[in-house]
């Protein structure tokens, strides 16, 4: 790669996201992605007055309920009578939704299309039709590890022995979320109780040192964003703007050392890098929306993009208010832990809130002066290794 | 406990990590290096990831290393309710490789990270070896 940090592709505001969508989450609802898939379609096409007609770009994630069918985006468009004359499918697992709005975006400059849906829909509660091949069928499966929970368990008992690790300091980033989705009438409906610090340091174990409530439940949803250029959005005459301001995304980090640091994500070189793009620092951030499978992701994030240093996640969230009324809002709808991971589709949620909040509807949890936001996406365990996605989006009013 | 279910995953076997799997059936660890730059991988594949050629060549190893990170499962997999509580380990070869392996003959409270390891055989099934360590005391 050459030593000048890829072109901020965002850079000119010609894109905006001019509507977002979302379903409420549940668990084992029965339903099909294409059913919630429609539900977000609905709301957005409510809010912006256009057709299935006026939609010309589309772009959406892998489910893990569709995962065995080779059709599924084709099949989606049919469903919802979409006739795109761009069309994408994103697999960087919970990186999707921001890999698709970095895609869409560049479709539109291309002049490939004009109104690009980014749709990201799963039901992996209701119906789990996945198989993953590569190492895992010889090196990962007969090993007995417990998914994800395993892969961070993992990781959190290295980062417990490099680094002065406090639980308490995720205990109160558990609290924040928790108390973020009890305003949030989207939140899967049984997570919508508050917690304390007590009741994360005592929750049972599932794979040591990973609790339950470091974890994210499965959940059913949909949740969308439409994207068309600046001009287009200006004729629709839609009122509360938000642009994508930088875009960043590495796929395998570390890919080819073979004892790298667990505790290294690919944040270390896009969260840095996005900022740099968008002309800020961590403290010019007026919220963040991180991609949260498990807490110790966003410790890890906070150091990466450059809030602290690394080893220090667990003094900076002790000290600093990352409630919907602090300095530094973290996931103020709950986030993913809070308020049920979509599948494959769950960065979608991350990114709505932010789209939410920047356009003052947030309600009860409205975030004061939300000028911009940062988000992000991560996905995929590798062998060995940390995650295989990290990627990262401003936005900004 | 909850009723085992369901036997073990056994490995599936492919050409490029047959050489593997026929080592560790005569209890022999190996690994692929590359033939130019002398670097090791793993797990195995067909590719170099220094050269991106297909010219790996496999050596024997002590199955000798440390332990990087460990986890203990307490809530397992089909296959693993019989093994409650398992301890998963991530292992750094001497050679330079890490691997990700179930500990055995080992509790949580004595396992501990930089712990001396060494490879052990396990039986999956009939014709069928699997790798896991032990301490190596």
């Amino acid at each position: 790669m050459a030593d000048t940090p890829p072109k901020n592709h965002l850079a000119a505001r010609d894109v905006v996201i001019a509507a977002y969508g979302e379903t409420r989450i549940e668990r084992r609802s029965g339903k099909t992605p294409y059913e919630f898939a429609a539900l977000a379609f609905e709301e957005i096409m409510s809010k912006t007055g256009l057709a299935p007609a006026d939609i010309d770009g589309f772009a959406t994630n892998v489910p893990h309920s569709e995962s065995i069918n080779q059709y599924y985006t084709s099949y989606l468009c049919d469903y919802l009578g979409v006739t795109p004359r761009w069309m994408q499918i994103s697999d960087h697992g919970g990186g999707s939704a921001l890999a698709g709005v970095s895609r869409a975006a560049m479709a539109i400059q291309a002049g490939m299309c004009e109104v690009a849906m980014v749709l990201c829909a799963d039901t992996p509660s209701s119906s789990w039709r996945a198989a993953n091949g590569g190492f895992r069928v010889a090196f990962w499966d007969p090993t007995g590890i417990q998914g994800p929970p395993g892969g961070f368990g993992l990781l959190m008992n290295r980062y417990m022995a490099q680094y002065d690790f406090k639980p308490e300091a995720l205990g109160k980033l558990a609290v924040a979320q928790r108390d973020g989705a009890v305003l949030n009438d989207n939140a899967y409906e049984k997570l919508r109780v508050p917690i304390t610090i007590e009741d994360y340091m005592n929750s049972r174990v599932i794979s040591s040192p990973v609790r339950l409530l470091d974890c994210v439940m499965y959940a059913d949803g949909a949740a969308g964003v439409l994207l068309t250029s600046t001009e287009r959005a200006r004729k629709m005459s839609a009122e509360n703007l938000v642009f994508p301001s930088a875009y960043s995304e590495i796929v395998n980090f570390n890919g080819r050392e073979a004892q790298p640091d667990i505790t290294e994500t690919g944040f270390s070189v896009v969260g840095p890098e996005v900022l740099a793009k968008a002309g800020m620092t961590p403290s010019d951030i007026r919220m963040f929306q991180p991609y949260d499978d498990f807490l110790i992701a966003e410790m890890l994030q906070l150091e990466q993009i450059g809030w602290c240093g690394r080893g220090e996640g667990s003094d900076f969230l002790l000290e600093t208010d990352v409630s919907y009324r602090g300095i530094l809002p973290i996931n103020t709808g709950g986030g993913q832990i809070s308020a049920g991971q979509i599948g494959l589709a769950s960065g979608m949620t991350n990114l709505v809130e932010a789209v939410r909040q920047m356009t003052g509807q947030a309600g009860a949890r409205q975030v004061s002066d939300p000028r911009n936001a940062l988000v992000t996406g991560i996905g995929i365990i590798p062998y060995g290794r940390n995650w295989l996605v990290s990627n990262a989006l401003t936005l900004e009013q | 406990m909850t009723e085992q279910t369901k036997s073990k995953p056994v490995p599936d076997i492919s050409e490029t990590t047959r050489p593997f799997w026929d080592g560790i059936k005569s209890n022999e660890f190996r690994v692929q290096f590359d033939p130019s730059t002398g670097a090791p991988q793993f797990y195995p594949r067909s590719t170099s990831l220094a050269t991106g050629r297909t010219d790996l060549e496999w050596r024997a190893v002590s199955g000798k290393g440390t332990v990087y990170t460990y986890s203990s499962t307490l809530v397992p997999i089909p296959g693993f309710e019989d093994d409650v509580p398992y301890i998963l380990a991530m292992i750094d070869l001497e050679e330079g490789v890490r691997i990700l392996a179930n500990m055995v003959n080992v509790t949580e409270d004595e396992i501990e990270i930089g712990m001396p390891v060494r490879v052990a055989f396990e039986q999956r099934a009939e014709d069928v070896t699997y790798f896991c360590f032990e301490p190596d005391s």
